[in-house]
């Protein structure tokens, strides 16, 4: 695919801005109702945060119709008094432009870091253009720390409801953690700050036609910067809330590409995660502080049925690749009242791992294999929710850390699983 | 008298041996070419065999899923020694045409013919099964793995509805292909599968009018979701 740089139009902006210091990217599609609020927070982090640098703000468009570039291309402070700003030294510039190649997230990124690359900058940061609880802060945080701190990777970190991010709490986050032994409490956050010199790293890998483009790009951001001793942090980002998701996406499909691609990542660095026995906490920049969070409606006995479905239709597909003793806790779990429903995180953890070897191994189709995951992932859902009822946001993170440390102590049966000749 | 022994017996019987002596060559060299072809049926059967053995296509098997497959066939053997056999009766079934056709008897050289020109359709409506029956087994696993996570409680009969009718496709196309009852076995699925439609029509119109009800209802006032993020 020909670099976005190449387009005339591009390749004159890039002249007229010549260098710049800090560059935010925005990749979009058909966000014209929540991106200009996000285009005015960040065009306020720069005046506020950065006044005296070079500053770029790309969005990079997958094609929308709704309006989402013109809507980039009004949105501007008016009155930087609002902001308690009485000055600007340098004018932020702005990008719009739709990104090539394959549709997806990953190929709206690859624009923003071709565009950092051809302007050299220092630091670049990337945000979602359905977020409604950005603020000019967060710009500060994900850029500061890479050019006052030197680090080269700042990842998010946010105060969500309990029953929020579940497939980042129950398998990502500690899967992750357990592998490349950093506590990155959000690696698929999908608000990251990060250093030229990585930005210039992720380009250089030849990833731009696989699914990298399409979805998982989060991950593989994330685990690219740990594996390849970047230099990592994370910012205290606050709330994040944003445009609801459309209700209609599908769940099995989200967890095919999410787990999808920390699986592939895996079978990329297993030379790196096979070496590393413990993990480390990371600095962790910004002031903490509580949120005020909205309830969340969750449906247990739906869930527990869902889960009781699958065991009954899916046991065959499972009993290719998990161990015995999974296969008879799952037979028992299926017939517990809700009351007494519970997954435990030993048993948890030792089913990610076996469907984490059974990839590896391609002993089944890999989506009918991830897809097969989510009646078991509803029911582990089901009794988190069931275990938290009470719990309050402290509570449930320390539930989150003793899994954790079960993904941790059980990570020498999964190298040895992964070495063993099928 | 002795002429008449002459032409009725004597003459025929030195023609036929004649002829005999004649195809006595093509015969023995038959024989040869068959016990050759037995021979080398065997070999080729031990080796093959021995050979998949090092390259590890049992436990590839086992690994696949083949094995499962085998066994479900009623087959008990391992996946090299099924391959070697059936090559080694395929190099024994070469040397048989072979030898057949070494005969130079005209009435075998034209069924040799004909079957010679239906053998490209045996092996395509082999191929035809095979593809099929490997496609009905994934599309009716994907089938199975969707509609549990749709939380349809008839998962299990809509994955094997889904391979059954591929399956069937495939083999009325490999029938077809074999000039079996060709208009007959079309008609045959069509009165099938059109059966099996209306009927699954007529239970959903009669049987599953509450539950089609129901379902609009929920639809149009907005089912309760969970409101979990997942990511």
């Amino acid at each position: 695919m020909d670099s976005i740089i190449l387009r005339k139009e591009i390749k004159e902006r890039i002249g007229e801005i010549g260098t710049a210091d800090i560059l935010v990217g925005i990749p979009s599609y058909n966000n014209a109702r929540t991106i200009g609020h996000v285009v005015r927070a960040v065009q306020a982090g720069f005046a506020k945060y950065f006044p005296d640098k070079r500053c770029v703000l790309v969005n990079s468009d997958g094609g929308s119709t709704d309006g989402t570039m013109d809507a980039v291309q009004s949105a501007t402070i008016e009155d930087f008094q609002s902001i308690l700003l009485h000055h600007r030294v340098r004018p932020a510039f702005k990008i719009t432009t739709p990104y090539h190649g394959i549709p997806g997230k990953g190929s709206a990124f690859r624009t923003i870091f071709e565009m950092a690359d051809a302007l050299n900058v220092k630091a670049c940061a990337v945000v979602d253009s359905d977020l409604r609880s950005i603020t000019p802060e967060w710009i500060e945080l994900l850029i500061k720390p890479v050019v006052e701190g030197n680090l080269d990777y700042v990842a998010p970190l946010y105060h969500r409801h309990k029953y929020d991010g579940t497939i980042t709490n129950s398998i990502v986050y500690p899967l992750t953690r357990a592998l490349y032994g950093k506590r990155i409490r959000q690696p698929i956050g999908g608000d990251f700050g990060f250093s030229g010199k990585l930005a210039r790293f992720y380009l250089s890998k030849d990833v731009w036609e696989t699914d990298v483009a399409k979805y998982g790009i989060d991950i593989w951001m994330t685990t690219t910067a740990i594996a390849n001793d970047f230099k990592v942090c994370q910012s205290f980002l606050g709330a994040k809330i944003h445009d609801p998701k459309d209700p209609g996406a599908d769940l099995s499909a989200m967890l095919y590409q999410v787990v999808g691609a920390t699986f592939d990542l895996m079978e990329t660095y297993s030379d790196v995660w096979k070496n590393i026995k413990s993990s480390e906490s990371l600095l962790t920049c910004g002031f903490q502080y509580a949120v005020g969070l909205e309830p969340v409606n969750v449906n247990v006995d739906r869930m527990i049925d869902k889960f009781r479905l699958g065991v009954k239709e899916l046991m065959d597909i499972w009993k290719e690749f998990l161990p015995e003793v999974i296969i008879d806790f799952l037979n028992k779990a299926e017939g517990l009242p809700k009351e007494e429903f519970h997954i435990p995180d030993e048993i948890w953890v030792e089913i990610i791992y076996s469907f984490a070897i059974a990839a590896h191994k391609k002993l089944i189709n890999k989506e009918h294999l991830l897809k097969s995951l989510t009646p078991l992932y509803i029911g582990r859902t089901a009794s988190f929710v069931l275990e938290t009822w009470e719990s309050d946001a402290e509570e449930v993170e320390e539930k989150i850390e003793n899994l954790c440390i079960a993904f941790e102590n059980k990570k020498s049966l999964l190298i040895e699983k992964w070495q063993q000749e099928v | 008298m002795k002429n008449i022994f002459e032409r009725l017996i004597s003459e025929p019987l030195e023609g036929f041996l004649e002829r005999f002596i004649q195809f006595l060559p093509n015969l023995i060299s038959a024989i040869l070419l068959l016990l050759t072809g037995l021979f080398a049926g065997w070999l080729t059967k031990k080796v093959l065999g021995r050979l998949l053995r090092i390259l590890k296509v049992d436990e590839f098997s086992e690994r696949h899923g083949i094995n499962n497959i085998l066994l479900k066939g009623g087959m008990k053997e391992s996946l090299s020694s099924i391959i070697g056999r059936f090559a080694g009766w395929l190099v024994f079934f070469i040397f048989v045409i072979i030898s057949l056709s070494s005969l130079n008897v005209p009435a075998i050289e034209r069924l040799l013919e004909r079957f010679f020109l239906y053998l490209p359709n045996l092996f395509v409506a082999i191929i035809i099964l095979l593809i099929g029956y490997l496609l009905s087994n994934f599309f009716g696993r994907a089938a199975l793995i969707a509609s549990v996570n749709a939380g349809l409680k008839a998962s299990g009969l809509m994955g094997r509805f889904v391979k059954l009718t591929i399956f069937l496709l495939a083999a009325t196309m490999a029938l077809e292909q074999l000039g079996i009852g060709r208009e007959t076995i079309i008609i045959a699925f069509a009165i099938v599968f059109g059966g099996i439609v209306l009927a699954l029509s007529i239970a959903f119109g009669l049987g599953g009018r509450d539950m089609a009800k129901d379902y609009l209802e929920k639809k149009m006032k907005g089912e309760e979701k969970d409101e979990i993020e997942h990511i």
